[in-house]
């Protein structure tokens, strides 16, 4: 018998339509439905106001390098602006939409088996939204900015001389908007387009997270739409329900804002703890431990953020069994954190890691949420946190939890998933260096801060005892090694788009559906519907040298599929 | 069919042919759905959803309320010494806003049943009372108005138009996409079994109806110790 030896063409070869070259031009981007492109464009809307955000946070901390002004022409009303816009820029256009919206939009349709999500022409206005939030914050930049601080407190807010205070709220009111459309969506599409198959309990963890943010995304910001909108009316005809001269209050802005903003700070890190689930369970090639426990933890979670925005308020003169309450309250949200911790260290416990980029990212978010979970159970302890209450112990606290959590888990995210929605490996070695880089800068920023707030040092103060210098001096040098990483870490991606290998459908033995299809996914996600199996069963997969990826070995699969592991 | 030689084709035709088929391109969408009926019900869903966004953004805009209503400040009082009632004509636009409901219902039933004649007609109904309901509400500011009774007279005057005005603007928002229903029914253009954006629009109306009822309470309980 003869055979003849063809060389058969593999499924890379042939597979060249993908969802990045499908159709040109700048309205096939501008317009398109697609999924994978509306989270493209939010990544690189999200990544340059990151740009922006992070610039004004140098600008602060260089000022602060010696008592009184630093840098010429900054005054104090300048600083004002500067720490303001850092905030306001970080939190609402960068770390809201950051996961949900910019890597959600990527992942999620992909993860469920789907060819899109629920409403995709919503999802494009979603977007389009947040681009006018954008340009809303541009606009009061020309007008005069706005110097109110992020959390635009009354009467700092009504009688603030700043031109810009007006159109950045009505910036932040349309960024809710988008937030919530893309809330409804996402709970929508985990609703009714998951896979047969797909239970509940096998969606991948992320999925889960992005869910209860969803949740949280729908039910909350509501009330910061309305309170913005009431704080327009208010400086507009400088009358209102927050000036206590008219008897209004000027604390109910303060509940208000927090109803939203507390659940806030768990929309930003819900999603980042989705995706440290699975990046543990990948790079460590180990089931999840404790499923169950990790996915109703988030929803745990989510149900808390609505009970302890109080905790923000002690000092505000809210009676004390509310603040009794509160402080109460807030302790328990360590439960359910502590449960996710505690499994994804027994998922990394005699797991086979590999210290890729995306691991190190995990790992650094282990250490980095440990230090700002702890450090909040002296903020939600009554008495410790009136002496604590507006010092750089606070600025620390949020920062480690924001910042060293929410964000370094998106960069790790985005490391985790960048073959995927690129189609190109960058270099582990600049990817690894890194985050080691941002890693010690972020623990030298942050961590002296800690110190300065607990010796009394206030935050958003522009000028400081002199005995304060060492520390700030140390904290502003520890911001730039920390911006250096960055800037690294763009350069590693950046480099990647033209000289990076081509990336295989599964570089790091994920189990997820968006592993089965190739890298970058083509237009239309899958040709086929795609079983859906255990996503933390990594036993059926092999290291395949000729593709430098993962593929699902027959063998195994069929051994694997004798002794089910629940 | 028209032949052109190839020599005569230019660059700058060519061009555009590529443009066209481009554009032609970036409308091919992928429909998430197997089926209309399961984008019906995932509509219906996530429409609810928005729904109760809408209704917490009305809850804390109550909540608001009742915080500055219950405010025990002697210095500076919840009622002005010359605050007049709640004008009776708002009895009125109430019963308007709650009969539009029941239309828009009967529309929905109408196309289900397949009488387009019955289902213009109640459509047309609709959008008539809920312009009827924005003129009571417009009559009622404007006696307020001729009594002096101005947004900055007091929290009950500032309240009174600020509740009432955030409601009227959600009625405003709803004409938009009730019109374009009415048109579509006009038109014929809904099919019995899935009916989807009159569905939405039916359920958008009766939210606002039931939140007006909310609403008109909240402060009709607020005003009653006036007087």
């Amino acid at each position: 018998m003869t055979t003849i030896h063809a060389p058969r063409p593999t499924a890379l070869e042939v597979q060249t339509d993908n969802y990045l070259t499908h159709s040109r031009g700048f309205l096939s981007w501008a317009l398109t439905l697609d999924h994978k492109r509306i989270g493209v464009m939010y990544m690189v809307g999200v990544l340059a106001s990151f740009f922006v955000g992070g610039m004004f946070a140098l600008l602060v901390r260089t000022e602060l390098l010696t008592p009184g002004q630093t840098i010429p022409g900054v005054t104090a009303d300048v600083y004002n602006q500067f720490f303001t816009l850092h905030g306001a820029i970080m939190v609402f256009l960068v770390i809201i939409p950051s996961i949900p919206a910019a890597l959600g939009n990527f992942v999620l349709p992909i993860m469920l088996g789907a060819k899109d999500v629920a409403f995709p022409r919503l999802n494009l206005g979603s977007f389009y939204l947040w681009v006018f939030g954008a340009c809303f914050t541009l606009v009061s930049l020309a007008m005069g900015g706005f110097d109110t601080g992020w959390t635009f407190y009354t009467p700092y807010s009504t009688t603030s001389p700043a031109g810009g205070v007006i159109p950045v709220l009505f910036g932040v009111f349309v960024l809710g908007f988008s937030s919530i459309f893309t809330g409804m969506n996402f709970i929508v599409t985990v609703h009714k387009l998951r896979p047969p198959g797909m239970t509940w309990f096998r969606m991948p963890l992320f999925l889960w997270a992005i869910y209860a943010t969803a949740i949280i995304q729908v039910l909350a910001t509501p009330v910061l739409a309305i309170t913005l909108m009431l704080l327009v009316i208010e400086r507009t005809i400088n009358i209102g329900i927050f000036d206590p001269s008219m008897g209004g209050d000027p604390v109910l802005f303060q509940h208000f804002f927090w109803f939203y903003s507390h659940p806030a700070v768990y929309i930003m890190i819900l999603p980042a703890m989705g995706i440290i689930s699975d990046l543990i369970s990948v790079h460590a090639h180990r089931h999840i431990f404790g499923y169950k426990f990790i996915a109703l933890s988030s929803i745990a979670i989510a149900i808390f953020s609505f009970l302890v925005w109080g905790h923000h308020m002690f000092i505000s003169g809210q009676s004390p069994l509310l603040n009794t309450l509160f402080s109460l309250i807030s302790f328990s949200v360590a439960i359910p954190s502590a449960v996710k911790v505690f499994n994804w260290l027994t998922t990394l416990y005699k797991g086979n890691i590999s210290l890729t980029t995306p691991m190190l990212y995990a790992l650094s978010f282990l250490v980095l949420f440990t230090i700002g979970g702890l450090t909040g159970i002296h903020l939600a302890t009554l008495n410790t946190d009136v002496h604590l209450h507006d010092t750089y112990f606070v600025v620390a606290h949020f920062h480690y939890v924001m910042m060293g959590s929410a964000l370094i888990g998106m960069i790790g995210g985005l490391h985790h998933w960048w073959p995927k929605m690129t189609g190109k490996m960058y270099s582990e070695a600049l990817g690894s260096t890194a985050c080691v880089i941002i890693f010690i800068g972020f623990n030298v920023t942050f961590f002296t801060q800690f110190y300065l707030g607990s010796k009394g040092m206030p935050r958003r103060y522009y000028d400081y005892q002199p005995e304060f210098q060492v520390y700030h001096v140390i904290s502003t040098l520890g911001s730039y090694f920390m911006a250096s990483g960055f800037f690294l870490t763009a350069y590693c991606l950046i480099s990647s788009l033209i000289g990076g290998r081509k990336a295989p459908a599964n570089p790091w033995g994920g189990g997820s559906l968006e592993w089965q299809c190739d890298s970058p996914p083509p237009h239309d996600n899958f040709a086929t519907q795609p079983s859906v199996g255990d996503c933390y069963d990594f036993r059926s997969l092999r290291w395949d040298e000729a593709t430098q990826g993962y593929v699902i070995d027959p063998v195994l699969a069929a051994e694997a599929a004798k002794h089910p592991l629940h | 069919m028209l032949r052109v030689r190839p020599s005569l084709v230019s660059n700058l035709t060519r061009r555009n042919a590529k443009k066209r088929t481009v554009a032609v391109k970036t409308r091919t969408t992928v429909d998430p759905f197997a089926n209309s009926a399961s984008r019906q019900a995932a509509g219906v869903f996530g429409m609810s959803l928005f729904l109760m966004t809408l209704g917490v953004l009305f809850a804390a805009t109550m909540l608001g309320y009742v915080v500055v209503r219950l405010n025990p400040d002697p210095q500076a009082p919840f009622f002005s010494s010359t605050s007049p009632a709640l004008p009776h004509l708002m009895l009125v636009s109430t019963l308007t806003l709650l009969i539009s409901s029941v239309t828009i219902h009967a529309t929905v039933k109408a196309v289900r049943a397949g009488s387009m004649v019955v289902a213009r007609s109640r459509a047309g109904i609709t959008l008539g009372l809920a312009m009827v309901f924005l003129l009571l509400q417009g009559v009622s500011w404007f006696m307020l108005w001729q009594q002096k009774f101005f947004i900055g007279s007091s929290m009950y005057a500032w309240t009174f138009y600020v509740l009432t005005g955030l409601h009227a603007l959600h009625v405003v928002g709803g004409l938009v996409p009730l019109t374009l229903v009415w048109r579509r029914v006009r038109w014929g253009r809904y099919q019995p079994k899935n009916p989807e954006g009159l569905l939405y629009c039916e359920m958008y109306w009766h939210f606002l109806g039931g939140v007006w009822l909310a609403l008109y309470a909240t402060l009709w309980l607020g005003s009653l110790t006036w007087r």
